[in-house]
């Protein structure tokens, strides 16, 4: 579903950030996505939902190649996808379900059908009755709940999520990763990035990706992974 | 189109500063161009009525016979530039003298003879009402074997030459700066404001929104934002005409289409300015 073959990345005028990244990531797998700030996963991210190409190698997610995506078939890549950030994202003069609509709307999807998945994603993230609130009015983890209520709206095939738990405390974190794992166990893959390790406690049979100066040093179950101090 | 229309009318809503501000600009911008040009509209009116009041006299001789001028008159009409020609007798001259004296027209009672020469009285057509041409005119009158004396207001003339060529190098600099100014202020507006959605634009890429999706949306809403900047300006400049004509002096005003054309030049400077806003956004994946 999601396979990077002989991966590197760079921005312009930049280093590289990621060098000879290889994995595969099945359908409806749930993935960890760790390492230091600055060792890569955002970029990896940003490649997966394609606002970066590959400086070389492959990008395979579903049935789109970075080699042969052409510029205009990027939104029908990215409305099979969900993605979740840290800040939230969410637009704040938009209403909590203008802005979960909004994931649909661009779709040209019709009023009436997206008036009821609304209801239903919200229902679901339980967020009935806060429809016509604005982000600023909600905690901060509704927001976020806002947020991957609109990342859900489409049905996508996998979840990406950067950080999702930077701004907020480790009650509501967890919260958060409970949500995002009952996702998960409905079908949707997730890809959890994260530099927050204490997520991962207890969490020893999910699958782990560990970046260390944007090289993949580590594929394999929580368990199994002792980073050194300088891979933290 | 409808969502485009609905997204279009709650983007001034949901952004009402950033919209005032653009709407204010347009129409201030559109404002002044057209405050100018309602001076310059004015100033042609009064350039026009004094091109009016240019004639060429030429002052006949009293031996002139009948039929080299009427002669005289054919070949004079038949030249560029040239409106009518009238001839007067010298009756007909000392009658409009008369005329012209008004309550002192007593002071002819007592003459013996009649003074005032017969004349030809030449108009010209509008454009050529200029120095150049109205001297090849008067040159030619004054080349008859009658014609004693040919007067056309030569240094009034000249100085209105003067005066025209003025406005108008002054009125078309002006009118291009003035253009421009608009442009760049109308331009700086819709960037801002565009620059103020910037996270919506990366929202809706993210999400999965098309490019012509995402312009569809802006490019409405800049081109009412500027039709409405051109409303505003169009009803300043239709207020400050009937007040100035009712408080000050009647003035030339424009025509309804000219107020038309405004507010559709505000929403046009809209939709450009916000298609070139956008482009820089919608370049990044």
């Amino acid at each position: 579903m999601i396979t990077f073959h002989d991966v590197t990345a760079s921005y312009p005028r930049g280093a590289r950030v990621l060098e000879n990244l290889n994995f595969h990531i099945d359908k409806g797998e749930f993935v960890f996505l760790t390492g230091p700030s600055g060792s890569g996963k955002s970029t990896l991210l940003r490649l997966v939902y394609h606002e970066l190409r590959p400086a070389s190698g492959e990008v395979v997610v579903a049935e789109f190649s970075s080699r042969r995506l052409k510029k205009r078939k990027v939104p029908v890549l990215r409305r099979k996808l969900g993605i979740v950030f840290q800040d939230f994202g969410l637009l704040e003069n938009r209403t909590v379900e203008e802005n979960v609509a909004f994931a649909l709307e661009v779709t040209g999807a019709p009023r009436s059908f997206v008036r009821r998945r609304v209801a239903q994603v919200l229902e679901q993230l339980g967020l009935a009755g806060k429809q016509r609130n604005f982000p600023l009015e909600l905690s901060g983890g509704e927001q976020q709940r806002v947020a991957i209520a609109r990342a859900l709206v489409g049905e996508p095939f996998v979840l990406l999520a950067d950080e999702p738990t930077g701004n907020l405390d480790p009650a509501i974190s967890r919260e958060i990763l409970r949500l995002m794992i009952e996702i998960n166990t409905l079908g949707t893959a997730v890809i959890l990035a994260t530099h927050n390790y204490g997520l991962l406690a207890g969490r020893d049979d999910f699958r782990r990706l560990h970046l260390s100066a944007g090289r993949l040093i580590y594929d394999g179950s929580n368990r199994g992974f002792a980073p050194t101090s300088d891979q933290v | 189109m409808l969502r485009p229309l609905r997204d279009a009318v709650l983007g001034f809503t949901r952004a009402k500063t950033m919209t005032f501000f653009a709407v204010v600009a347009t129409g201030f911008s559109l404002l002044v161009l057209g405050l100018f040009a309602l001076a310059l509209l004015n100033l042609n009116t009064l350039i026009r009525y004094f091109e009016d009041k240019v004639e060429i006299v030429a002052y006949l001789r009293d031996d002139a016979g009948k039929s080299e001028v009427g002669l005289a008159v054919e070949e004079l009409t038949a030249l560029a530039g040239v409106a009518q020609v009238n001839y007067l007798s010298k009756e007909e001259a000392l009658e409009q003298f008369r005329s012209d004296l008004g309550p002192d027209s007593d002071l002819l009672q007592d003459l013996e003879a009649n003074p005032v020469p017969a004349s030809f009285n030449i108009t010209m057509q509008p454009g050529y009402r200029d120095t150049l041409h109205v001297k090849t005119v008067a040159d030619q009158a004054a080349g008859y074997r009658f014609v004693e004396e040919v007067d056309y207001g030569r240094e009034w003339l000249r100085r209105m030459d003067v005066f025209k060529h003025v406005v108008s190098v002054v009125g078309i600099s002006a009118a291009a700066l003035l253009g421009l100014v608009a442009v760049v202020l109308i331009a700086s507006a819709i960037k801002i404001a565009i620059f103020s959605r910037q996270k919506e634009i990366f929202i809706m890429k993210i999400v999965g929104a098309t490019n012509g999706y995402i312009r569809r949306s802006f490019l409405l809403e800049g081109f009412l934002k500027g039709a409405l900047g051109g409303l505003l300006a169009a009803g300043c400049v239709y207020a400050v005409t009937e007040i100035f004509s009712r408080r000050v002096y009647s003035l030339t005003g424009f025509s309804d289409r000219y107020y038309l054309y405004t507010v559709l030049a505000g929403a046009l400077m809209g939709l450009v300015g916000s298609w070139l806003a956008l482009s820089r956004y919608l370049r990044r994946v």
